[in-house]
């Protein structure tokens, strides 16, 4: 483990540094009492700068308001606490306030299932899910580029789970870093009820940016909703995957049926409905292999399906270069 | 004269008598079956268009009763007699061979898949006037020995796919030994320079010549084997197509089995019933007074 997540401390900065030149070339004409009274007005500034921090991080751990929760966090993601007259050496990271972010949210709700643990050794907070801890931890890994937003990445893996940006508003999940994560490292020492467990965390994530704050939520192969279609990477499904789907489910003792409209049709338990079809859209353009999954209380993902029914599962992964889900490539690739 | 005239007359009237009887006997048939029509008399239309087979059939009789003179009358309407009457067959059958699934291909004309599954098979198609099935000759052979292969435990590609399985695990034991091979191969060309460096005396140059005979032989073997591993990655993955079209295979011919055994318990049953089902269905409109309709 080691700090390098923690963005360095800037000092430069827009504004700021119209003055501080400013204050460089006019330091050689002004007189000595000019200068002092100059420290002392930056210095007083600086203080103010800090104040203010103070007081954004008591409403980010105090406010029970979510759109006041929302803008403290917002705006401390991009705050550059220290200027050059004070530097604060006792700080917090950008990752970190994320990570507290989506505690409190969770907390104003009454659904906070993930544990934020602060690590003296390192100077960093991260997340740690029961059931799941002795396996990894998850941090915030910050965008490189200019679009300001955070990428949610297990630690020791460096998978990352979705991107959150507060400024744009949207929620990415990552289907590939899911999938690889919870239905293949963890399947073996992870109970299916804490993978689910998981899921719920990583879907209440998303219920509450959207219902609180509108984000706009791209759930992939976790959204539980009847009306989500879940496009594959190859548009192109070579036929024999579906054949194999066909031995693997008759092996299953199921039926893989056909559709009316020749649509692959499976029913599971509990009036649980899978289906895989190709959209030929009019005008002959096609989208290319969809998969839907249906049940009567809006309540299973493909992602669900896929922990439930181990053959499945084996058919999803052993097909994966076909089968994966598409997630935004604006923000995966 | 008049006598002939008389005659002439008189033969004329005959012959109009005779035609007016027998175009009066073909539209009595033709009424009869416009009746039957309007009555959805589905048995009585059977009956009309194909006497023979209905008497054979139904009557079990052998002296015919059949009237094919008039039914030509109807052999250009065939796909309209058929598109009426599959009205009420295709609801019959559809409770009798709930697993097959029609679809109409034209006017009068239909033909069936078994099964709603992935894949399934299109079996064959729907003679509506004979109320028979034709089925498609391979695809029924498949499945009368898929049944004929349950003594045995087996399905119907079990050993090809148990053959191809084999042939893979050769393939790969092949591609796995390729190390074995270059260390061998190694040997051999060592061995054989020593033999070219070897002096021997004269009567045992022979001896070293079969053992250089052989040594050439067993490089070229290996070489041999080489060259078959290096087709091995594609061989294996053709292979698996094949199994995975073979298993395909009997996966759907197992859901066909299962649904005969399901509606009729074995096999045989199901022929025999394929075989009466003309019989049946007339009975079964007697029975249920022409199905949808109850003024017969």
């Amino acid at each position: 483990m080691s700090k390098d997540y923690r963005q360095p401390t800037e000092i430069f900065e827009p504004q700021k540094s119209q003055r501080q030149l400013r204050t460089i070339e006019d330091a050689a004409t002004l007189s000595t009492s000019g200068r002092l009274i100059t420290y002392n007005d930056q210095l007083k500034d600086s203080l103010k700068h800090g104040k203010i921090f103070t007081e954004l991080f008591d409403s980010l751990i105090e406010t029970n308001d979510p759109s006041e929760l929302l803008s403290a966090a917002q705006k401390l993601v991009s705050y550059h606490l220290d200027t050059s007259f004070i530097t604060f050496p006792q700080q917090y990271s950008r990752s970190d306030f994320y990570l507290i972010f989506l505690n409190r949210l969770l907390a104003l709700h009454d659904k906070e299932r993930v544990i934020l643990q602060s690590s003296d050794r390192f100077h960093e907070l991260y997340h740690e899910f029961p059931g799941i801890n002795t396996l990894g931890y998850f941090i915030f890994q910050l965008e490189t580029t200019a679009q300001k937003g955070a990428y949610y990445t297990e630690k020791n893996t460096g998978e990352t789970l979705f991107y959150l940006s507060f400024d744009k508003h949207v929620l990415r999940f990552n289907s590939r870093a899911l999938t690889e994560l919870l239905l293949v490292k963890y399947t073996d020492d992870v109970t299916k009820e804490t993978l689910r467990g998981f899921e719920e965390y990583l879907l209440d994530i998303g219920k509450f940016l959207k219902e609180d704050f509108g984000f706009d939520v791209d759930f992939t192969l976790l959204d539980p909703s009847n009306s989500a279609v879940y496009q594959v990477a190859d548009s192109n499904l070579p036929r024999t995957i579906l054949d194999k789907l066909f031995v693997e489910t008759a092996q299953g003792g199921r039926i893989l049926e056909r559709g009316v409209n020749g649509e692959a049709v499976l029913k599971l338990d509990d009036d649980i409905v899978v289906k895989l079809f190709s959209q030929n859209v009019n005008e002959g353009a096609s989208n290319g292999w969809s998969i839907k999954v249906s049940d009567p209380l809006h309540k299973e993902s493909w992602f669900d399906v896929l922990l439930e029914y181990s053959f499945l599962r084996t058919w999803y992964l052993n097909n994966l270069e076909s089968l994966e889900i598409k997630s935004d490539s604006l923000y995966f690739n | 004269m008049t006598n002939v005239n008389q005659v002439n007359a008189q033969k004329y009237s005959l012959a109009a008598q005779q035609l007016s009887k027998t175009v009066a006997v073909k539209i009595r048939y033709l009424q009869t079956l416009a009746q039957a029509v309007e009555n959805k008399n589905d048995r009585l239309v059977y009956q009309l268009i194909d006497g023979q087979r209905y008497s054979e059939k139904v009557m079990q009789s052998k002296h015919s009763t059949a009237d094919t003179k008039n039914e030509s009358l109807v052999d250009d309407i065939s796909d309209t007699i058929s598109q009426y009457l599959s009205g009420n067959l295709l609801a019959y059958l559809h409770e009798t061979y709930p697993f097959f699934y029609f679809e109409q291909v034209k006017k009068g004309l239909f033909q069936f898949y078994f099964g709603n599954w992935w894949d399934r098979k299109l079996f064959g198609s729907l003679d509506v006037l004979r109320v028979s099935f034709e089925f498609d000759k391979a695809e029924y052979e498949k499945l009368r020995r898929a049944f004929a292969l349950d003594a045995e435990n087996k399905r119907l590609n079990t050993d090809k796919i148990a053959s191809l399985s084999d042939q893979a695990d050769q393939l790969q034991a092949l591609i796995d030994s390729q190390g074995q091979r270059d260390t061998e191969k190694e040997k051999v060309r060592l061995q054989l320079k020593k033999n070219a460096q070897e002096k021997v005396m004269p009567w045992e140059a022979a001896k070293l010549r079969d053992a250089k005979q052989q040594l050439v032989e067993h490089l070229s073997e290996l070489t041999e084997q080489d060259e078959k591993a290096q087709t091995a990655y594609r061989l294996i993955k053709e292979n698996e197509d094949q199994v995975l079209a073979l298993s395909k295979e009997d996966t759907l011919i197992g859901y066909e089995k299962q649904s005969i055994i399901a509606k009729f318990g074995s096999f045989e049953n199901f022929e025999a019933r394929n075989k009466t089902l003309y019989r049946d269905y007339i009975a079964d409109l007697i029975a249920t007074k022409g199905r949808v309709n109850i003024n017969e």
